[in-house]
């Protein structure tokens, strides 16, 4: 290596006189500014890219510094960015990233900086990029105020049932369209059961409707549909689509999620009982920080918190900050995508790209989830573990643990007791001379195995202890803390500290004062459940239509920011929002006035409206119903509600952890791995539950007759998605013709039919289409049914037959689409 | 078909679909063209055509096979001063230990690019690989690993690599997917689409042990003879016909029609490409059918050949047993006696067909393994060690599809711990996998909930150093 000379004493005198000599102009435009454009502007320039912020080609861009801040101080070695990221002596701050400049070039700007970074350039280069400009940004439509808005005049007053018609029907008369016929009395029960409950509608439902489908009759299907078991699961289905909700934590290993299952029946009951959305919002936020009457409260508030950490986490991750910034990262942007249809996630890196949201504005929220117990280390490996809390005791548990007590006793006594009787057969086998028995020997093995069946089943009763109830939810830290921004999400190159808050685009009053000791997020759940909110009712309600009109207001259902869909009906939009805050933000109410309205009663068909078809081809306006593909779970328990063998509701746990077969690793010892399931043993009563109640697993196909989620776009467990694919893939299709599962559920329902021994071949066959399709067969199903059967088995229809008829009625589309 | 359903609609799903009632999979968004996998020309100019990807589960180690290093070499089982991070130290690695490497590791052919006498046969076609020795990921652990390596990122549920590269290539064969993954693990989100039109997502391929196994799931229903499967077919065809003809048609009730054919059709088609019975006994041999450590390996490198020449953009082969946490002088050879002659085999089969060229194989695991070792008794003998995880650097080859051939490229510290020059990050890798298949990573985008999500996340550089 050439010697370097020394240029910088000259500088520094020269820097004294508070001029820049020739001479250190020369040195910066010969050595300093050769290496920083050869090494740094192409990813740190305006001409480059900007990355991390930070500029190079300007004095003022390495004063200002990126994310960060300043790249350098001048004078300080230790103190400068830039210095330590080309030294490579911080493994996350390594520039340039592909290789470390040589030796010589990492002097030459030591040097420069030891001198006091003299720069010659022109001062400044005027900023390409902005910050958040949140004024602007509150001009977007979706963070003004929500307005009071009431149904505008139609010119057909007879065709609107109630205020959403006319809303509907305005825009349709603006525009020169008509509204759809109304579809036929057995298609809208179709239709109104499946999106309540995700069930069909049964025979006799059937029978009664049609006979006489008055208006009262519409009201009173949709009050018994509110009313029933069905509705909460279904609905409950829909909002862990938001949660990331899975009975495996992680990805890592196959990590039971053996409390998950509480959450889920909590939003069971709280969608049953129609809690008021604002509470449910605050109870799943912060439901640990809230005051409850009762240990029942208590525990209920507890469990919703489930919200916040049932989502995926790598808990086998060497590197735990890098872990807790990951999950705290899922948490902001699940919040964000769930309550508000704001993309928070992307602001972890960089101030958002379209919508006036700041990283202040993340880390404000990020400080709060920070400020959170969501994960903790166990003693087993590396492995942390997602955060628990003991629930309240309440009666059954005491019964439970002294059921539990009662059979861990009555084990180890039966353990005693086989040990007392192996000890002296152990025993004689020391001794050389003795001979043992063929019956002795066999003995002695008996009694070994069975030790072990207890001693497994006692290892397994310890650890899933059903007398002390937990639930996977948080609490706040002993010390929470503001979270300083860090550099491109990357949690060992921190920036500033940022206080805790809220996101300003959307906030209508000062932040507000978080208590010393608290999180925050009680606060972050009073803003998001506020009346005045400007997303939430509107996020809320528009969930609600899309799932009852196949698209919705806004069709962008997680994202109402910048580059969302704009609503296509904003004064009803903000009509219903008002009113389901003003209505005590009650679901059911909500739900009841969309399906009792004549939009929801149009057919689904185009029809020979030609007019409207090219006009309005991606149907906006709602001129008719949009069609929806059945859903996974819907797919699978309608063939169930079909075949009859639908069994009543479960709750519980979802994996089958009671056989302690099911469960590895235990019992557990100093070195031991994580204890993980293995399902060996499937609880048989699960092939006859709601799908909804069979467990989701994160990795690997889903167990069992749940196994169909995976053909018809359930959602990855790791996604948060409010709408779901409805895809048309072969892979379907060949479900359909060959799967095992759609075998059994036909020759259950083949049947059913058949044990109704005096029906005529006819009558089964009506009543076959009234349990599968909804609606009556027509004469030429009629006549094309029985020649089917006649062919697949000549003479007397079979069992065989009629099971090959009942999955071809599965496998058609009018069977897998709501219409 | 000549349902007379609304004239309007019929033209209406023209419009939408170029491809006429060709299409496999329907998608109702502008972005999903109505028949995502009909084959579209890149925008760059493509050095390849297709992509095999040769996964090896579990961290091959890069330096007993690629990446030799004279100073752990020496110092074996000593404790070496590495620059190994405080959050990545580990109980059964603290005393950082270095382990040799036993078998020599030696340059081959007119190029001298190193490979190891583990992988003779992989040796004997070191002309034809470029080989990657700074790849670098940032997961220590498998999922999360093996999740970056496939979608590019560390979390969530993105679409992974074969499924971008079906949707910005589409599919050669309109009678199979774009994109088949054999042997695939547990985790689907490794072939999973995502957010991408389904059509794109990998189609899981098992090569059966009995013939008379489905090799793609529900392919076939053993309990239902194909006469009674095809009356039951035709009636569910002729409701759906009644369906369309009572008022109802439209674009997704028209493909949900063509859905099913495809899918009965498939049940006939299908078997017959897996089925190796055809080939050569010469070609069967090149592959190792037959014996006994690459049987399944050497069936399931022939099976990718035939669906890659069939058309099919992106074939992956599986094959694990990497992860040699202990003994690993023990278990490397016989992981390598397994993948090794498939994997050559395949680049000697290629090359002889004249489809090297165009087609781009890819070999790598989700990670590397770290030089010193990892004793989880706490109590072995040196001897007995293995390796833990290392993202920080580790080893992928290249053969074919525009890659340089017989080059190396990238540099290990001396430890063999960290790039030091010539540093690839998996970014880089797809962006370069990409790019040879005429695709600019950086406008192969999906855009969801406002933003353009990419293979390449947010960053990424095309490796030119490596392109011939």
């Amino acid at each position: 290596m050439r010697r370097y000379v020394h240029p910088w004493c000259l500088v520094v005198a020269a820097l004294n006189l508070g001029t820049l000599s020739s001479r250190a102009v020369d040195v910066f435009r010969d050595q300093v500014e050769p290496i920083l454009r050869q090494r740094c502007y192409e990813c740190h320039s305006h001409a480059g890219k900007i990355k991390g912020g930070l500029t190079l080609d300007s004095p003022s861009g390495w004063q200002k510094g990126g994310e960060s801040g300043p790249a350098l101080v001048p004078g300080a070695l230790d103190q400068s960015r830039l210095i330590k990221a080309v030294r490579y002596a911080t493994p996350d701050l390594e520039m340039p990233p592909k290789a470390k400049l040589p030796a010589s070039e990492i002097a030459i700007l030591e040097q420069w900086v030891a001198a006091g970074a003299p720069d010659p350039r022109v001062a400044a280069i005027v900023a390409a990029k902005k910050g958040v400009d949140i004024e602007a940004g509150r001009k977007h439509w979706a963070y003004q105020p929500v307005r009071e808005t009431a149904p505008p005049p139609v010119r057909n007053k007879a065709w609107p049932l109630n205020e959403v018609d006319a809303f509907l029907l305005a825009k349709l008369e603006s525009a020169g369209l008509q509204p759809g016929a109304a579809a036929e009395a057995h298609t809208w029960l179709r239709r109104v059961t499946f999106d309540l409950t995700g069930l069909p509608p049964t025979e006799a439902e059937i029978a009664a409707f049609i006979a006489a489908p008055s208006p009262q009759a519409h009201e009173r299907v949709v009050d018994r549909l509110l009313d029933s078991m069905a509705y909460g699961e279904r609905w409950a289905r829909h909002w862990l689509d938001l949660v990331g909700y899975a009975e495996q934590i992680g990805t890592e290993g196959k990590i039971f999620a053996e409390h998950a299952w509480r959450y889920r029946d909590y939003l069971l009951k709280s969608f049953s009982a129609d809690k008021p959305f604002d509470r449910f919002i605050r109870e799943q936020i912060a439901g640990d920080l809230l005051p409850a009457a009762t240990p029942q409260e208590r525990r209920e508030n507890l469990i919703a918190t489930g919200f916040i950490v049932l989502g995926d986490v790598d808990i086998n991750s060497i590197d735990k900050l890098k872990m807790e910034y990951d999950f705290v990262d899922s948490q902001v942007s699940k919040v964000g995508t769930a309550f508000l249809g704001m993309t928070l996630g992307c602001v972890r890196c960089h101030d958002h790209k379209f919508d006036a949201i700041g990283q202040q504005d993340y880390y404000g929220i990020a400080g709060m989830f920070r400020s959170t117990k969501t994960t903790f280390r166990t003693n087993l490996g590396i492995w942390s573990n997602v955060y628990r809390v003991p629930l309240p005791e309440m009666p059954e548990d005491r019964a439970a643990a002294s059921e539990h007590q009662k059979h861990l006793a009555t084990w180890h006594q039966e353990k005693d007791k086989l040990t007392a009787e192996l000890k002296p057969l152990e025993a004689a086998l020391k001794d050389k001379a003795h001979t043992e028995s063929p019956e002795t020997k066999k003995h002695r093995a008996e009694l070994t195995t069975q030790i072990k069946t207890l001693e497994g089943k006692i290892a397994h009763a310890e650890y899933f202890d059903p007398g002390k109830p937990q639930a996977l939810a948080v609490a706040d830290v002993a010390e929470p803390a503001d979270m300083r921004l860090t550099i491109r999400g990357n949690p060992y190159a921190q920036g500033d500290t940022m206080p805790r808050g809220l996101v300003r685009v959307a906030m209508w009053a000062p932040q507000p004062q978080i208590p010393a000791r608290q999180s925050g997020r009680l606060q972050l759940a009073d803003w998001i459940a506020d009346v005045r909110h400007p997303l939430t009712a509107r996020v809320a309600v528009n969930r609600v239509w899309q799932k009852l009109f196949g698209e919705g207001l806004v069709r962008s259902v997680d994202y109402f920011g910048i580059r969302g869909e704009s609503p296509t009906h904003p004064e009803l939009l903000d009509y219903l929002a008002h009113r389901f805050v003003k209505e005590g933000w009650s679901q059911k109410k909500l739900i009841r006035l969309l399906a009792l309205s004549r939009a929801y009663r149009m057919t689904s068909s185009a029809g020979e409206n030609a007019h409207a078809s090219e006009n309005d081809p991606e149907n906006r306006l709602l001129w008719h119903m949009n069609r929806q593909r059945l859903d996974a779970e819907s797919i699978r328990d309608a063939m169930l509600a079909a075949s009859g063998r639908l069994a009543a509701p479960a709750g519980g746990p979802g994996l089958p952890l009671e056989f302690p077969e099911n469960v590895s690793g235990l019992p557990l010892t100093p070195k031991s791995n994580h204890p993980q399931f293995a399902i060996k043993t499937e609880r048989p009563s699960q092939n006859y539950e709601r799908t909804l109640y069979l467990p989701v697993v994160r990795t690997g196909t889903q167990l069992g007759s749940a196994r169909l989620r995976d053909v018809f776009d359930f959602p990855q467990p790791a996604q948060i998605t409010g709408k779901r694919n409805e895809t048309t893939v072969p892979t379907q299709s060949l479900y359909l013709l060959n799967a095992d599962l759609i075998r059994q559920r036909a020759a259950d329902l083949a049947g059913d039919l058949l044990a109704a021994t005096k029906d005529s071949d006819p009558s089964r066959i009506a009543r076959l289409w009234l349990r599968v399709l909804n609606r009556p067969v027509t004469a030429a199903e009629q006549a094309d049914a029985l020649a089917f059967l006649k062919d697949t088995s000549p003479g007397t229809p079979a069992a065989a037959a009629w099971t090959e008829l009942a999955r071809a009625l599965f496998g058609t589309n009018e069977f897998l689409l709501r219409y | 078909m000549t349902a007379p359903f609304s004239s309007l609609s019929r033209r209406a799903w023209l419009q939408r679909t170029s491809a006429g009632f060709g299409a496999m999979a329907l998608h109702g968004l502008a972005q999903g063209a109505a028949n995502p996998l009909a084959p579209h020309p890149p925008r760059l100019q493509a050095r390849a055509k297709r992509v095999i990807f040769l996964y090896m589960a579990g961290g091959p180690s890069q330096m007993d096979l690629f990446d030799p290093k004279p100073l752990i070499q020496k110092n074996h089982g000593h404790s070496v001063a590495a620059p190994l991070p405080e959050k990545d130290k580990h109980v059964s690695t603290a005393k950082l230990l270095a382990l040799g490497t036993e078998i020599p590791v030696r340059p081959r052919g007119q190029s001298g690019v190193t490979i190891s006498d583990l992988l003779p046969h992989t040796a004997a076609i070191a002309d034809e690989l470029c080989l990657l020795r700074a790849v670098q990921a940032d997961n220590n652990q498998h999922g999360p690993a093996a999740l970056q390596f496939h979608t590019g990122v560390t979390a969530e549920a993105r679409p992974s690599m074969g499924s971008w590269i079906s949707y910005g290539l589409g599919t050669e064969n309109q009678n199979l997917p774009g994109f088949l993954t054999i042997h695939p693990g547990i985790e689907t989100r490794l072939y999973g689409s995502s957010f991408l039109p389904a059509a794109h997502q990998g189609t899981p391929v098992v090569l059966p042990a009995k013939v008379t196994d489905p090799a793609i799931d529900f392919l076939t229903d053993a309990t239902t003879d194909s006469a009674t499967q095809r009356r039951r077919f035709d009636f569910i065809q002729r409701m759906n016909r009644r369906l369309i003809e009572h008022d109802a048609a439209d674009v997704r009730l028209e493909g949900m029609v063509q859905s099913l054919e495809t899918a009965f059709r498939m049940q006939t088609a299908a078997p017959g490409l897996v089925d190796l019975s055809k080939e050569t006994e010469a070609t069967k041999k090149l592959y190792g059918i037959g014996g006994k450590a690459t049987d399944k390996n050497g069936r399931a490198c022939l099976l990718a050949r035939r669906l890659s020449e069939a058309g099919v953009r992106f074939v992956q082969v599986t094959m694990d047993g990497w992860d040699h946490h202990g003994d690993i002088r023990g278990n490397l050879p016989k992981s390598c006696a397994a993948a090794d002659q498939p994997c050559a085999g395949l680049i000697r089969d290629l090359q002889s067909r004249g489809l090297l060229d165009e087609t781009l194989v890819v070999w790598s695991g989700e990670f590397g393994r770290t030089p010193w070792s990892q004793d989880l008794s706490g109590t072995s003998p040196i001897e007995k060690h293995g390796r833990e995880h290392q993202p920080d650097s580790f080893c992928t080859w290249m053969a074919g599809g525009g890659g340089k051939a017989g080059f190396m490229h990238g540099e290990t510290d001396e430890f063999g711990y960290r790039p030091v020059a010539g540093r690839v990050h998996l970014h880089d890798l797809h962006a370069t996998i990409l790019h040879l298949l005429g695709l600019d990573h950086e406008h192969l985008t999906w855009r969801k909930l406002g933003r353009d999500y990419r293979l390449t996340d947010v960053s990424g550089e095309v490796v030119r150093e490596i392109i011939a």
